[in-house]
């Protein structure tokens, strides 16, 4: 059992603030992940958890107590490093057993406990090892094994898979989620890989410089991003911007002037905005689509990546260079040509000349 | 190049393009420059050993040297000395070096400055960093005495360097003095290499800190200790300014280590034979000692060792 709860949570260095008033909630045995650019703030939020920062204002609470000022060990987490913090002078058993010889467990319960651990993490050959001597995966579950046989209450993960190849990133990011099947424990995992976010979190928190932009599951993220960082930052390859002028607004959505489709209804729920006011029109490079029609937006083909299973089109619309669709198979398209893209007025992401979204109407089935 | 040309080729034009002969030309530089400053006085000092050479010139007398060494009856107690002196001053060295590298390894405002304070007995020409010395160890005049003599412990003027055992210690602390801060800077260039994360992940798992000092610094700078320990011991074995500033081997012998005893014989008394006889006595101690310890730092580092 454990719920981690930040409150207001503020953070200066010197005279620069790098944290702005972050409050979320996270629930028992939840995966959380921080994600946002370098520099965002997300590691010192996780320090801050971890106990290697203090925060400047605002409180930490672990099941519900107050532990903005207690020792690591007093919160009941243990923290995996980006890089890994393995002590190269201990054998893989002493880095596994480190934590159990700091808090001078009898030996036979440590013997056990580091086997299961090494037992759990395949690392049973390796005890005798150096870390020096194994691969970075290896070294990977080396820290991660360290980090459980402490059993904690809350496991962070500091970006634990950006030194590792792409192959071998992948395979561990179905292991740390089956692993975290198995624990059954919170873990708050930071990383500026959208993917990672994506593919292992229950729930994702997106910051930016500092400032929480939107908690929530990855489907709602990638389907009703609150703002335009987060729907630029979510999503693969990046969501398409359009500026367009606001004709009207009524129950119905925004009707707005596109290039080349001209006056569109977008369905989505409005927020006070001016007629006339340009409003930045987001849409997808997958929910765009070849136009049968020989109508909709006009793209110049720059660039074709066949990926085999989808082909990415690179190519200037109107007055953007870097408009981007993702079509489907092996697209009918040529570099240097001019194709027509199809879009479902229902796709657009609409946002205010702040970034704020207006939620979008139409919801798909998994997040009824 | 056709094969008929490469038959015509000399003996002279395939040594010169072999590979171990152009190693042994670019080596060549080098290799004279060390026979001429270490090869050649090892050599002659091993002739001169096996003579008598003095100011009336010299004369092979075989194994004499060796003998008159070896039946001196003080000879053994200079060497014990020697090594008495050696373990003394290298470890408070090591002691002191690892503290005061601890202490300015801490994150404080101004650390910066308390890292040059820490050079001068290292940069002070070591002649009048000894003048200094002497001076605090005079009976009437020198600062430790007159705060003894405040404090009440002493009662009255007490010369230092005056006295066998006062003195020896006296020229203990100089030699520390001289010899900690290189210590101290190497440790701490040591310490900082280590990363930071360790002791953050140690911190994390509850380590206090003499547990991280234990467990994470100790055996990470091990082979700069192990390293700094050699060089100072033969530094230390081979001090020579510092005593001879402050007491010329002195009173009646009791700081005289085999490096002075080799001065004293070779150059104050002109027997350039005998001191050479002396001269190579250090050198083997030495070398017996180092190679002792290499095989030690070896075993030491096999264990420490990352991969």
């Amino acid at each position: 059992m454990a719920t981690v709860s930040l409150k207001s949570i503020n953070k200066w260095f010197d005279s620069s603030q790098v944290l702005y008033d972050i409050s979320i909630d996270i629930e028992d045995k939840e995966f959380v992940v921080f994600v946002g650019p370098s520099g965002c703030g997300k590691t010192t939020l996780l320090r801050i958890v971890a106990g290697l920062e203090d925060v400047s204002s605002g409180e930490v609470e672990i099941d519900g107590i107050d532990v903005s000022s207690a020792h690591p060990i007093e919160r009941g987490i243990s923290m995996v490093f980006q890089s890994y913090a393995l002590y190269p002078h201990l054998s893989v058993f002493e880095n596994i057993a480190f934590p159990l010889r700091v808090a001078k467990t009898p030996k036979a319960k440590l013997q056990e406990m580091v086997m299961r651990a090494a037992d759990i993490l395949r690392l049973t050959d390796r005890l005798e090892h150096k870390p020096g001597q194994l691969s970075g995966g290896q070294r990977q579950r080396v820290a991660i094994g360290r980090s459980i046989v402490r059993q904690p209450k809350v496991f962070l993960f500091d970006e634990p898979l950006s030194n590792l190849d792409a192959a071998l990133r992948g395979e561990m990011r179905v292991e740390l989620s089956k692993l975290h099947k198995s624990l059954n424990a919170t873990m708050i995992y930071v990383t500026h890989d959208q993917v990672e976010a994506m593919t292992m979190a229950d729930r994702i928190m997106v910051l930016s410089e500092g400032k929480l932009e939107q908690f929530g599951t990855p489907m709602d993220l990638y389907h009703h991003p609150k703002t335009k960082f987060v729907a630029g930052f979510i999503g693969h390859p990046k969501m398409n911007f359009l500026t367009a002028s606001c004709l009207s607004i009524d129950s119905d959505g925004v009707k707005v002037e596109l290039p080349a489709i001209g006056k569109q209804l977008l369905p989505v729920e409005p927020i006070k905005v001016n007629q006339g006011e340009e409003l930045e029109v987001g849409v997808r490079p997958e929910d765009l689509m070849l136009s049968e029609t020989g109508k909709g937006l006009p793209l110049k083909v720059d660039v074709l990546e066949r990926l085999g299973g989808s082909t990415l089109v690179y190519g200037s619309l109107d007055k953007y260079p870097n408009f981007c669709a993702m079509l489907q198979g092996d697209a009918n398209v040529r570099e240097g040509e001019l194709v027509n893209l199809d879009v479902k007025p229902a796709s657009f992401h609409v946002f205010d000349s702040n970034g704020n979204a207006m939620k979008r109407r139409e919801v798909p089935e998994i997040l009824k | 190049m056709s094969s008929k040309n490469l038959a015509y080729n000399s003996l002279w034009q395939r040594l010169v393009r072999s590979h171990a002969f152009y190693a042994w030309l670019l080596i060549a530089p080098a290799a004279l420059f060390l026979f001429t400053i270490v090869g050649w006085p090892l050599i002659e000092t091993v002739r001169l050993s096996f003579t008598n050479a003095g100011l009336g010139g010299e004369e092979y007398i075989g194994f004499y040297n060796y003998e008159k060494l070896f039946s001196n009856r003080k000879y053994p107690g200079i060497v014990g000395r020697t090594f008495y002196w050696m373990f003394l001053s290298v470890s408070l060295k090591m002691i002191l070096g690892l503290i005061g590298a601890l202490l300015l390894n801490v994150k404080l405002r101004g650390r910066a400055a308390f890292r040059v304070l820490v050079m001068p007995p290292w940069i002070v020409p070591m002649a009048i960093g000894c003048i200094g010395w002497l001076w605090v160890y005079n009976g009437h005049f020198g600062i430790l005495a007159g705060v003894l003599m405040h404090l009440g412990i002493l009662d009255g003027p007490f010369e230092f360097l005056a006295y066998r055992n006062s003195a020896f210690y006296s020229a203990v602390i100089t030699d520390v003095w001289v010899g900690t801060p290189m210590v101290t800077v190497f440790f701490l260039a040591a310490m900082q290499g280590v990363s930071q994360d360790l002791y953050e992940a140690a911190y994390v798992d509850g380590a206090s800190r003499w547990y991280r000092f234990r467990r994470i610094t100790i055996p990470q700078i091990m082979p700069v200790i192990l390293t700094m320990a050699l060089l100072s011991a033969i530094w230390t074995f081979n001090s020579f300014e510092i005593i001879w500033i402050l007491t010329e081997g002195g009173p009646r012998g009791a700081t005289t280590t085999m490096i002075i005893d080799t001065y004293k014989m070779a150059i104050a008394n002109y027997k350039f034979g005998y001191g050479a006889t002396r001269a190579l006595m250090v050198v083997m101690l030495l070398a017996i000692f180092s190679l002792l310890y290499l095989v030690l730092l070896n075993k030491v580092n096999e264990r420490f060792k990352v991969k």
